[in-house]
């Protein structure tokens, strides 16, 4: 056990990261909250719709966890994933991205291609092993992400992260380039907890924007449950809808077997919203 | 003896964990109910409602605020001690780390939520551990460092797939699977989790309204409706764990 008085008092915030306000009107954005709550079915519905409209969309899956490939249209991707090809480690010392590989390379090398145009950048999948047989492309996906802001090329790209349950990759430097984060929450008081944290962190430290989604709602009492419990007002419903089951079941992506489903209307209107706001902040 | 609770995020870890938790002190054991999530819930499932769930501290940032008592406690179990709180039936609970604080401390050292679970003695007490969603920590998890994992998992194929990782990542430890299929509806649900993970035991947990009224409403189901057909599934596999773990201190 080691002593209290060796546990040295961390910096309050990873010091590589950039805390610095980015210029407003790039659309740069994160989902987040709760397990369950409809982030990967979310965030990779936002990214085709992005897509369709014109948009050059980077698609950025941090899960450890499978989901955002299949919101997308694709099979999960092979692991090691592709981002492990830029990785290199040196004799001594940690895994690092090769020399002359930056965001701009690594979006345009090492991400796999989605229907409509979306690339797609994953940072790895766990398995019995945890991470570790993939830190190459762990360490790659952290320098690229805390990168991103020095890469004006990627300025009119819509970046669209889909990130894993819970505050910790936000709180972690995960997701530096989000400039706002979707904060899905379910009408529990678990999801709404966890909605709180995310959004404590987002505002705070992170300095940046919150948007609101209460997602799985059977009507108007669970989105007035979702601000009762958050204590916020709610931007947008996302209904529950059978259409989200029935596409895992059979292995595509919502938007593709069913384009008219409610899920994928409601994600729409979240995109009309996300375009007003990066416009206003611009 | 030490239980951990795995699965996908949403499937209903903590619920499991905090029914269970208070099931095992109604059958007379003594739990240390350990939050090894980030991002703690388990203390509203256990019945602390969510202002007493906000309250609770994780022992990481105790320890980072450097109170200096802190540096007589030489033992993990000593630890617990110190930061837990009292839950309903006499459940200690307590909160390994939570990021969501203006001073979370460092992510990557420190007394982690792995070390405590890991380390963790509780002498005659019966420990359970709420996990992050995921295989994290149980893929940080040495042979023997746990006696059973309740694998959560929900009849939608991610979650199926996130607890076929997690049963392996056990069954690689050496660590004992117990499949938890919980929100079971019908006949359909439970074949496509046994399709893929019948070659454990699984117990069903039935689809239950006032689990859903109880999550909603921020009190533990248990204290909700304990007569409830899913409360009551979950309660017989805390007896169960109850009689096991007597069993091995017996």
């Amino acid at each position: 056990m080691t002593p209290a008085s060796a546990v040295r008092r961390p910096p309050l915030w990873p010091v590589d990261m950039p805390l610095e306000p980015r210029p407003g009107g790039r659309l740069w954005l994160a989902v987040a909250g709760k397990g369950g709550a409809g982030k990967s079915v979310i965030s990779g519905t936002l990214a085709r719709v992005l897509a369709r409209r014109g948009h050059r969309v980077l698609a950025i899956d941090s899960d450890p966890m499978p989901g955002m490939a299949q919101s997308l249209g694709i099979p999960e991707p092979d692991t090691p994933p592709l981002l492990m090809q830029a990785a290199e480690k040196p004799e001594t010392g940690p895994w690092r991205l090769k020399r002359g590989i930056g965001p701009v390379a690594v979006t345009r090398r090492y991400t796999t291609c989605a229907p409509d145009g979306v690339r797609l950048l994953q940072l790895g999948k766990a398995d019995k092993d945890g991470l570790a047989p993939v830190n190459g492309s762990v360490s790659a996906f952290l320098q690229t992400v805390r990168r991103m802001h020095e890469a004006p090329s990627l300025y009119d790209w819509a970046i669209v992260g889909d990130l894993p349950a819970g505050p910790r990759q936000p709180a972690a430097g995960f997701s530096p380039y989000a400039r706002l984060y979707v904060v899905v929450v379910e009408p529990t008081s678990q999801s709404a907890l966890t909605g709180r944290r995310v959004a404590r962190i987002a505002r705070g430290p992170l300095g940046a924007d919150v948007l609101f989604v209460a997602s799985k709602t059977t009507g108007s009492g669970d989105r007035r449950l979702v601000e009762r419990l958050l204590g916020e007002r709610v931007d947008l419903d996302v209904p529950a809808d059978p259409a989200v089951r029935q596409a895992e079941r059979g292995l595509g992506a919502v938007i593709d077997a069913a384009p008219h489903a409610p899920v994928v209307h409601a994600v729409q209107r979240l995109a009309d919203i996300i375009e007003a706001r990066t416009l206003e902040a611009a | 003896m030490k239980i951990a609770v795995a699965g996908k995020g949403g499937a209903g870890k903590t619920t499991i964990s905090g029914t269970v938790a208070r099931a095992l002190a109604r059958s007379g054991r003594a739990v240390t109910a350990l939050d090894a999530d980030v991002n703690p819930m388990l203390g509203i499932s256990l019945g602390l409602g969510i202002d007493g769930t906000e309250r609770l501290a994780g022992i990481r940032q105790e320890l980072s605020d450097g109170e200096g008592d802190a540096v007589h406690e030489h033992t993990i179990d000593g630890l617990i001690e110190r930061f837990g709180e009292d839950a309903p039936d006499g459940v200690r609970v307590v909160v390994a780390s939570r990021v969501d604080m203006p001073d979370h401390g460092c992510l990557c050292c420190g007394v982690s939520a792995d070390r405590l679970l890991r380390e963790i003695e509780g002498t005659g007490r019966t420990v359970l551990g709420d996990l992050e969603a995921g295989v994290g920590v149980l893929s940080r998890m040495e042979v023997g460092s746990l006696d059973v994992v309740l694998v959560v998992v929900n009849p939608t194929p991610k979650s199926i797939e996130v607890a076929r990782r997690a049963a392996e990542t056990a069954a690689a430890r050496e660590i004992r699977v117990l499949v938890v299929a919980n929100r079971i509806a019908g006949e359909e649900d439970l074949e496509a989790i046994e399709a893929v993970l019948g070659a454990h035991e699984v117990v069903v947990v039935p689809e239950d309204p006032v689990i859903a009224r109880a999550d909603a409403q921020g009190v533990a189901p248990i204290d909700l409706d304990e007569s409830a057909p899913g409360v009551r599934a979950i309660v017989a596999i805390g007896d169960r764990l109850a009689a096991e773990a007597a069993l091995q201190t017996a």
